[in-house]
């Protein structure tokens, strides 16, 4: 790696940062929720938003924008605290996640969030989605590309699959859809749940750009960001990023039944601590 | 099992989406040709099926536009939230299926991508309450009832050729979700007669009549005004409302209607009696303090039988002959 890439990628890092302390202010403010995706996520969404995607957080609604789409509605932490810390929402606003009249609601939506481009929640409508925005962005001859985060357990959602059949029938190269692997879902261990796998050989069977990538790591993702934007192929692509649930925080990385955590007032301050002594390293 | 058959040969058709009674004028594929008109100016028109196209009269904007229209195989949720995506970037689709499949199969994508974030999609019906014999798996009882719960959602079911035809731009025109039924293939004309224009969320008085008000929804509509030209001779005087915007409900006008006294009231619609325009207007009435003699024409609330549908039609009452039969019976 050279010396530049090295700047860049300390850059990332600090933002990675202060992605995953806006995640853990908001999860203190309920004193529980999901910390554990949102620290894993963390690097995922830096690199999409700091690296990555051409956007304009002072102009939302910006046409020449790539979109982004949340289909994991719970995330809704991981996300305003990126968008936060790319100046979508101001830092205050981080201890109203939740609450009453907050814009920063348990599960994202449109309606309440400068920068949140869809409803998620109800698993299995970000590639869907993503097919009918890749769809009417050819049409307006757009060069937007359109990410979309999902969860390893929503790829037992049926409309994912209607999604990437017919995402690979119309050529949409635009899209590049995002698999946070990070193996938890509500009922335990993802491929407990539901074994997915071989999850890139099925992609790459429905015509997928598929890359599998360690998704805790600055310099892979950007690198897979990378070739994804500039593949050749018109081929739909997607980054399936296997991540640490907690990472960041040593005490929660690893940890059981970890889809929902709750912690008490203590733990919290541990938190803070921990991913200071992380960064420190 | 007798050697006897008594399954009749070559009997009436198992589908006629469109239900023409005798005596009325038709016109064919309303629908598609009322989109391929307005796509004519309006470029931000698109269409959507799922492997119906051929069957809800999308085919000739499909022939007519074929770089506008997405086949989306048969994949009634990735249409309806492939749709948002589409009304997101500045398009409005018109997505067709059958209504079965735009209501049961769409309902949280509809809720979802489409309702809650307000999007123009217009999801488009074909098949309407009982307009096939195919059995409950085709025949769309409650489509209107599960739409009706859906906030933000427009609900219609239009009587006729003319009338398709006006909603078409109408539901363009308005910014937001719609789901409507539709009529295909050759349709019947009846409202032309009545120098009718179809305005969203308005109800019309088609005709006034002492002793009984009709308010139906639908081509119910033509089976009212007939059966009321036919009740007519019994010397029977027989009003008819016409209600094919069935949420948001005119409820001025049903509740100006509804008080004239002295009249029985009776609701007519190719659609189950739980959740549709029976129970809508009994809603608006007793909410409203008017207190009124109500009867109601509507398909049981049970999976239907598969059969011909002219014979399941008279089965389950909503044939002008039984709308006639009922009334007389209530009077």
């Amino acid at each position: 790696m050279n010396q530049h890439a090295n700047l860049h990628n300390s850059a990332l890092a600090d933002h990675a940062y202060r992605v995953r302390r806006n995640a853990l202010v908001m999860a203190e403010t309920q004193g529980q929720g999901y910390i554990a995706q949102a620290l894993g996520v963390a690097d995922v969404l830096t690199v999409t938003y700091f690296h990555a995607m051409k956007h304009r957080p002072d102009q939302p609604d910006w046409e020449g924008r790539d979109r982004f789409l949340l289909s994991v509605g719970h995330y809704g932490i991981a996300h305003y605290a990126v968008l936060v810390a790319a100046g979508y929402l101001p830092e205050e606003e981080l201890p109203t996640y939740a609450l009453d009249d907050s814009r920063l609601p348990m599960s994202g939506m449109t309606s309440y969030t400068p920068g949140a481009e869809m409803s998620g929640g109800s698993i299995g409508l970000g590639l869907p989605m993503a097919v009918g925005m890749g769809m009417g962005l050819k049409r307006k001859k757009s060069k937007s590309f359109i990410y979309t985060l999902m969860g390893d357990g929503e790829l037992a959602e049926g409309p994912t699959w209607e999604a990437a059949i017919s995402a690979s029938n119309y050529r949409l190269d635009n899209i590049i859809a995002i698999v946070d692997f990070n193996q938890v879902q509500a009922d335990g261990p993802s491929m407990k749940v539901m074994n997915t796998e071989p999850v890139v050989d099925k992609f790459e069977a429905f015509g997928f750009y598929v890359q599998r990538i360690d998704g805790n790591n600055l310099s892979a993702l950007v690198a897979a960001f990378d070739r994804a934007r500039e593949y050749a192929e018109p081929k739909p692509r997607i980054i399936i990023c296997d991540t640490k649930m907690g990472c960041g925080v040593d005490f929660l990385e690893g940890r059981e039944k970890s889809h929902f955590i709750r912690l008490g007032e203590e733990d919290w301050k541990r938190a803070y601590e921990a991913l200071d002594k992380g960064r420190s390293k | 099992m007798s050697g006897t058959s008594t399954i009749a040969k070559n009997a009436a058709p198992v589908i006629a989406a469109s239900s023409i009674d005798e005596g009325h004028r038709t016109k064919p594929i309303p629908f598609g040709n009322a989109l391929i008109e307005l796509a004519r100016t309006r470029p931000e028109i698109v269409g959507m099926s799922a492997d119906l196209a051929k069957y809800t009269d999308m085919h000739i904007f499909a022939e007519a536009y074929p770089d506008r229209f997405y086949q989306m195989g048969m994949s009634e949720q990735l249409m309806a939230t492939a749709a948002g995506g589409l009304a997101k970037e500045g398009f409005i689709p018109f997505a067709t299926t059958y209504a079965t499949f735009a209501s049961r199969r769409c309902y949280d994508f509809m809720s979802q991508a489409v309702a809650e974030q307000d999007a123009s999609v217009k999801l488009i019906g074909g098949l309407p309450g009982l307009t096939t014999g195919y059995g409950p798996s085709h025949q769309a009882t409650d489509d209107i009832a599960i739409f009706r719960a859906m906030p933000n959602m427009v609900v219609i079911d239009p009587c006729d050729a003319h009338e398709i035809e006006q909603m078409v731009p109408a539901i363009a025109d308005y910014d937001g979700p719609v789901y409507s039924r539709i009529l295909r293939g050759n349709v019947a004309v009846v409202l032309d007669e009545y120098d009718y224009r179809f305005e969203l969320g308005k109800a019309a008085l088609l005709r006034g009549g002492r002793d009984v008000l009709i308010i139906s929804t639908g081509f119910m509509t033509m089976r009212a005004l007939d059966s009321a030209k036919e009740l007519q001779a019994d010397g029977i005087d027989v009003a008819v409302l016409h209600v094919p915007t069935i949420k948001p409900l005119d409820e001025m006008t049903i509740l100006r209607e509804a008080k004239r006294t002295g009249r029985l009231i009776v609701t007519a619609e190719n659609h189950s009696c739980v959740g549709g325009l029976g129970e809508a207007v009994a809603s608006c009435l007793s909410m409203n303090g008017v207190s009124a003699e109500m009867r109601r024409i509507a398909l049981p609330d049970r999976f239907l039988a598969a059969g011909t549908l002219e014979v399941l039609q008279e089965r389950y009452g909503i044939t002008r002959a039984a709308v006639s039969r009922n009334i007389r019976r209530w009077l």
